[in-house]
């Protein structure tokens, strides 16, 4: 490598001050977007608090929260699954409600136990995902048109399912153990004198389905090469990663976390009905944004998903307290994206001026 | 020394016209428009059938033609459903808590529509953050706008003038049609023949060239966006004065005709493209197969069902032409 | 007229302009020479008011510039035709003509004013297209001629071509020169980036040559150079085959890939090509040779209709990357590492880790240490400069980058490996260090597949260069690295090929 020209050693950190050359500096604590999240959810709850005491009420509002929290974060889970990807699940709602109604079905006709009856909506869900994941990944359409299509179609399809299958728009009856999910808490359950905290049973579903989906991303090597399919598909391709399989398998998780979701609501409201999932498709999109995740793929976070949804959920729930009317409370969790959003782009670009890795 | 140069050579205008995905669409709403006729014994050509089905087929051109507008530049637009509504409450409201004439109320209801429509687009430009999700919070806000005006109450007996304007035809077809014929023509001049238009392409088809030819992009996006809201208050001019009666619940259903008709049209998700024609035969298409719901008795859901299948097939045929077209071209 | 002195344009890790010093005269065709990597394309783009310099000033006429964007440029009179076509697809020529001044009557296009002025621009080129047609109905070569009228339009007095011709077959190639000469004598000043000497022989006036950032020629007569001082002043040194680590192939092994009479969908035609374990097979062509399609053709991305291929003397069917990857040690270095790559938005360790995940995880989990340990070996032994361990792929140097994107399939531990054009856009002293790495990747027993457009890079590396075009190998030739008698009969199987074409 001799050579008689005079050279500058161009790989070194050339002497005039390039900021990314030298090794960033560990990003502040406002720069990182959790800890806001964290910051604005413990000022709203103080700030719930003092104008409504009962927001504090265990049975009023602490475990009715925890099993909405657990519903929506489940739902934004779905949407996170797709939104590894770059792509976009329209049809969350009604791949929850298809799934419920086969929960319903199965435990009308077969008279399955719960868990099975869980297992093959789940499994429904999976294929109605499975089935959006194969037409985009064949055909090239943008996952916005296809899941989109697939949930107009949907919509026919699950009010037709329930007409013919049940005397209207429910199934009457419920399998064992639907019940507990709805009323009870761990506060019901007691081993001696010693009883469990006040957390519903619906809560325990949500945590799993968070902590797998986390563990799926950070260290499953299909969580990774999903991401790296979002990051780059046509890299992706070459580095030989199956990303028609990858694109596929995404979106059937999204389907089949979308049916957990539609089952822990119906678990929630008592009843597997053909509305389920009518109000998803806005908050499954809430969490995770609000929580981090950007709509063009490659990196997701879980952690904030669960802070997102249960900052949403703090914020209805609080409204609800103060005697907003329900349908005026859509109208503020529509600022409130658009605030924290812009809020979050404000702190990104103050963090790019500072040279400071956000 | 002159280079003559002469490009692949051109097929005969004739044969051009025939390739379009426009042509495609006319022979089959022709086609089924004839079925129709045929099935229902030469029913639906009487003066109210026919009459009905043109004027129910007026909203759905105008709101088809409000997203393409959007989709123009790369958007979407989630919020042009709820928009009507809300123009169509608002100009309600205006006729019967404030007494304002019908024309003033329905200037309003229009400058509504523009006014949120530019907002939309300057907090895309603003906060850099994607539309889909920006048009996401501003549907939500507009949503509890629209309940907020009247709650779950419904207008209605407003504007003896307006209602009639609603029902009036002329040469048997309804005026709120040929009212939006006139809407979708001025948007296609708009697009092929004036400035603001051609800018708006240039931005959407190649945002870097424009760039480097003096657009500004974020103007572009925010002329999109404003004139997409201005179409949805026309979109709600045309319902008040049609259905006669408003309540919270218009421009529910108007989300995913509003992206079916100019899909199905043949506009691109990317951008840089519009098919004005595309747009109203696809939404004439999709009223086709409302009405032959009815006229059979189908269950509505099935209808769904195929609209959903439609879509995605002409999405498909789409990215097909276009594979084609690449692999042809030099 | 226009004058650029000593600019400095630094990014992080290197150092792009270093002085370099452009003189523009009018009624002139100027010619920007150097290597890859060597700053023309950083020059123009400062020129052009894309980068901002960071030393130097830029004068027209004594008066000093500053350009605070492309818009300031056009405004001064600069006007540049970039490699890729930057016109508007579905608009005419005309429309793209005046895109920046569309004419009109309060609002509304004014189609004859729209012609007329097309008609204008077109003229002073003696081109003769229809002002209506749309752009995208015409060919490479029409969208630059057109890209050459919008300057026009725009009241250019200085017209920047960048590598005008690497896209264009030699008659549409003489049409531009033609076209440039007739500039010229209209009093424009024309600045040709290229790296075809031949071109520039033929066209130039006065010539410039970048080194390293800086201007080792400036604005001098071209008559005064040979081709051979050229290059010496491109290089930099005595152009003398560099001493590369020996390597002896043995004759007698079973070839690691073969092709025997190989055409696929896209129209190769009876490709034979053999490597051997150990050495270096290069593959030279022009534009449209068809060399990278055969190497993606090779990884299953696109159909094989005829022939065999073997893999260490078995047949093989490769469907898919996956499976060359994992059945047959097969690793293809794209050409193009930001697109297709790497994964600009990831950490550099996923980016090398992402082809041995299959292999480290345990019940498909990947332990972070794992990943580390293997990223950490490749990182040392290729001498990645990394700032943390966490930088993403899209923050380092050219040079780093394509490390990079050879780590991961040094890591997948392929033995055969494929590199598609592997020292484009990197600084020459990274080149060199490249040149070694290949060099003793081989001599470790890998089957190297070199596909290269950098005639003495091939001359340096290769055992023995195969040249291909127009999708069909029209010769091979055992390699001497003696640089002026390959680099002749390279050139001569490539005329004679181009002959044999036009006469068929």
């Amino acid at each position: 490598m001799s050579n008689d020209t005079a050279r500058r050693d161009v790989d070194a950190a050339p002497p005039t001050p390039a900021p990314a050359a030298r090794k960033p500096a560990r990003a502040p604590l406002w720069a990182n977007p959790r800890v806001g999240l964290v910051v604005l959810l413990i000022a709203l709850v103080t700030l719930f608090s003092i104008l409504r005491p009962a927001f504090l009420n265990t049975q009023l509002t602490l475990v009715p929260i925890q099993s909405d929290i657990s519903v929506y974060l489940v739902v934004g889970l779905a949407q996170l699954m797709v939104l590894s990807l770059g792509h976009m699940n329209m049809a969350v709602g009604r791949m929850a409600a298809t799934s419920a109604f086969a929960m319903g079905l199965a435990y009308d006709r077969l008279h399955t136990p719960l868990i099975v009856s869980l297992l093959l909506g789940l499994a429904v869900g999976a294929l109605l995902g499975a089935l959006a994941g194969l037409i985009i990944s064949r055909t090239g359409v943008n996952s916005f048109v296809v899941t989109l299509a697939l949930d107009f179609a949907l919509v026919g399809l699950v009010t037709i399912l329930y007409t013919q299958f049940t005397d209207g728009v429910a199934f009457a009856d419920l399998p064992p153990g639907m019940d507990a999910l709805r009323f009870d808490t761990f506060a019901d359950y007691c081993m001696g004198n010693l009883c469990g905290p006040e957390i519903p049973l619906v809560v325990p579903f949500a945590l799993v389905a968070a902590l797998a989906v986390g563990c799926l991303f950070r260290y499953s090597r299909l969580g990774r090469e999903i991401l790296m399919t979002g990051s780059n598909v046509r890299a992706a391709e070459l580095s030989g990663i199956p990303t028609r399989d990858r694109i596929v398998q995404a979106h059937a998780l999204s389907g089949l976390v979308a049916g957990l979701a539609g089952f822990l609501l119906a678990a929630n409201n008592g009843a597997f009905s053909a509305s389920l999932g009518d109000q998803f498709l806005l908050p499954s999109f809430l969490a995770p944004v609000l929580g981090g995740t950007l709509l063009a793929g490659g990196a997701v976070s879980v952690l904030g998903t669960v802070l997102g949804a249960t900052l949403t959920q703090v914020i209805y729930k609080g409204l609800n307290l103060l005697q907003f009317p329900l349908d005026q409370l859509q109208l503020y969790i529509g600022l409130v994206l658009l605030a924290a959003l812009s809020l979050d782009r404000a702190r990104h670009v103050i963090a790019e001026r500072r040279g400071v890795r956000a | 020394m002159t280079a003559v140069l002469t490009p692949t050579p051109a097929p005969s205008a004739g044969r051009r016209l025939t390739r379009t995905p426009e042509f495609t669409l006319a022979v089959i709403a022709a086609a089924g428009f004839v079925a129709l006729a045929i099935a229902t014994g030469g029913n639906l050509l009487s003066a109210g059938t026919l009459g009905a089905f043109f004027r129910f087929l007026a909203v759905p051109i105008v709101i088809g033609l409000s997203q393409m507008v959007v989709l123009a530049v790369g958007q979407m637009n989630l919020s042009v459903g709820a928009l009507t509504g809300f123009c169509a409450m608002a100009s309600a409201w205006l006729m019967l808590e404030a007494g304002w004439p019908a024309p003033l109320a329905v200037l309003a209801a229009l400058l509504l529509g523009l006014v949120v429509g530019l907002v939309n687009g300057a907090l895309v430009v603003l906060t850099r953050i994607n539309g889909f999700i920006v048009t996401l919070a501003t549907m939500t806000i507009i949503q509890g706008l629209r309940y907020g005006v009247n709650g779950p109450d419904t207008f209605q007996g407003y504007s003896a003038g307006l209602r009639a304007f609603g029902r009036a035809s002329v040469l048997g077809l309804p005026v709120v049609f040929l009212a939006a014929l006139a809407v979708a023509v001025l948007v296609g001049l708009f697009f092929a023949r004036t400035v603001p238009g051609r800018k708006l392409l240039a931005s959407g088809g190649s945002p870097f060239a424009a760039r480097l030819s003096g657009i500004s992009n974020d103007r572009s996006l925010i002329v999109a966006h404003g004139l997409s809201g201005l179409l949805a208050g026309v979109a709600a001019v045309l319902t008040v004065a049609a259905s006669g009666s408003v309540n919270a619940s218009i421009g529910d259903d108007l989300l995913l005709p509003s992206f079916a008709a100019p899909i199905i049209g043949g506009v691109a998700l990317v951008g840089g493209a519009v098919s004005v024609t595309g747009t109203c035969l696809a939404a004439f298409l999709v009223r086709l197969v409302d009405v032959m719901q009815a006229q059979f008795g189908i269950n509505p859901r099935w209808i769904d069902l195929i609209i959903g299948a439609v879509v995605l097939g002409a999405v498909l045929l789409g990215t097909v032409r276009q594979k084609l077209l690449r692999r042809g071209s030099p | 007229m226009l004058t650029a002195e000593n600019l400095i344009k630094t990014f992080p890790g290197v150092r792009a302009l270093d002085g370099a010093t452009l003189r523009l005269a009018p009624g002139t065709v100027h010619a920007l020479l150097g290597e890859n990597g060597a700053g023309k394309s950083t020059l123009v783009k400062v020129l052009t008011g894309v980068y901002r310099p960071d030393g130097g000033r830029i004068e027209w006429d004594g008066a000093e510039l500053h350009l605070a964007g492309p818009l300031d440029a056009q405004r001064a009179g600069i006007g540049v035709v970039h490699q890729e076509r930057n016109l508007i697809p579905a608009f005419s020529v005309a429309e793209n003509i005046s895109l920046h001044h569309l004419p009109h009557h309060g609002g509304l296009l004014d189609r004859a004013r729209l012609r007329a002025e097309a008609r204008r621009c077109l003229d002073l080129l003696h081109v003769d297209l229809d002002p209506d047609t749309r752009v995208a109905d015409l060919s490479v070569a029409q969208g630059q001629l057109v890209e050459i009228a919008k300057a026009l339009s725009l009241d250019s007095k200085v017209l920047l071509l960048d590598e005008p011709t690497a896209s264009l077959t030699g008659d549409e190639a003489e049409r531009l020169y033609a076209i440039v000469r007739r500039l010229r004598d209209a009093g424009q000043a024309v600045v040709l980036v290229s790296h075809k000497l031949e071109e520039v022989f033929a066209v130039a006036d006065t010539v410039t040559v970048l080194r390293d950032g800086h201007s080792v020629a400036e604005a001098r007569p071209l008559a005064e150079f040979t081709h051979s001082q050229i290059v010496d002043l491109m290089v930099g040194r005595a152009y003398a085959s560099v001493a590369l680590t020996e390597r002896t192939v043995d004759a007698t092994a079973t070839p690691a890939l073969r092709l025997d009479a190989i055409s696929t969908a896209l129209g190769h035609r009876d490709v034979s090509l053999s490597v051997r374990p150990g050495e270096i097979l290069g593959l030279y062509g022009l534009i449209g040779a068809g060399r990278s399609e055969l190497a993606k053709a090779l990884l299953g991305l696109e159909r094989i209709t005829a022939g065999t291929l073997e893999v260490h003397g078995e047949p093989a069917r490769i469907r898919n990357v996956g499976e060359a990857l994992r059945r047959y040690r097969i690793g293809y270095v794209t050409e193009n590492r930001k697109e297709e790559g790497l994964f600009l938005e990831q950490p550099v360790a996923r980016n090398i880790a992402v082809t041995v995940w299959r292999r480290l995880a345990r019940a498909g989990l990947v332990s972070d240490r794992a990943e580390r340990a293997v990223v950490q070996t490749y990182v040392e032994r290729l001498g990645i400069r990394l700032a943390s361990s966490r930088q993403l792929a899209g923050q380092l140097s050219g040079g780093n980058q394509q490390k990079v994107s050879l780590a991961k399939w040094l890591a997948a531990e392929c033995d055969i490996l494929i590199l598609d054009e592997p020292t484009v856009g990197i600084d020459v002293r990274t080149k060199a260090a490249f040149h070694e790495l290949i060099a003793a990747l081989a001599s470790d027993g890998l089957a190297l597949l070199l596909i290269s457009s950098d005639l003495p890079e091939m001359v340096a590396l290769a055992d023995r260069v195969a040249v291909m075009s127009e999708l069909r190998v029209v010769g091979e030739l055992a390699n001497d690295h003696d640089y002026p008698r390959m680099s002749q009969a390279i050139i001569r199987l490539i005329h004679l090929a181009e002959e044999t074409e036009s006469a068929a």
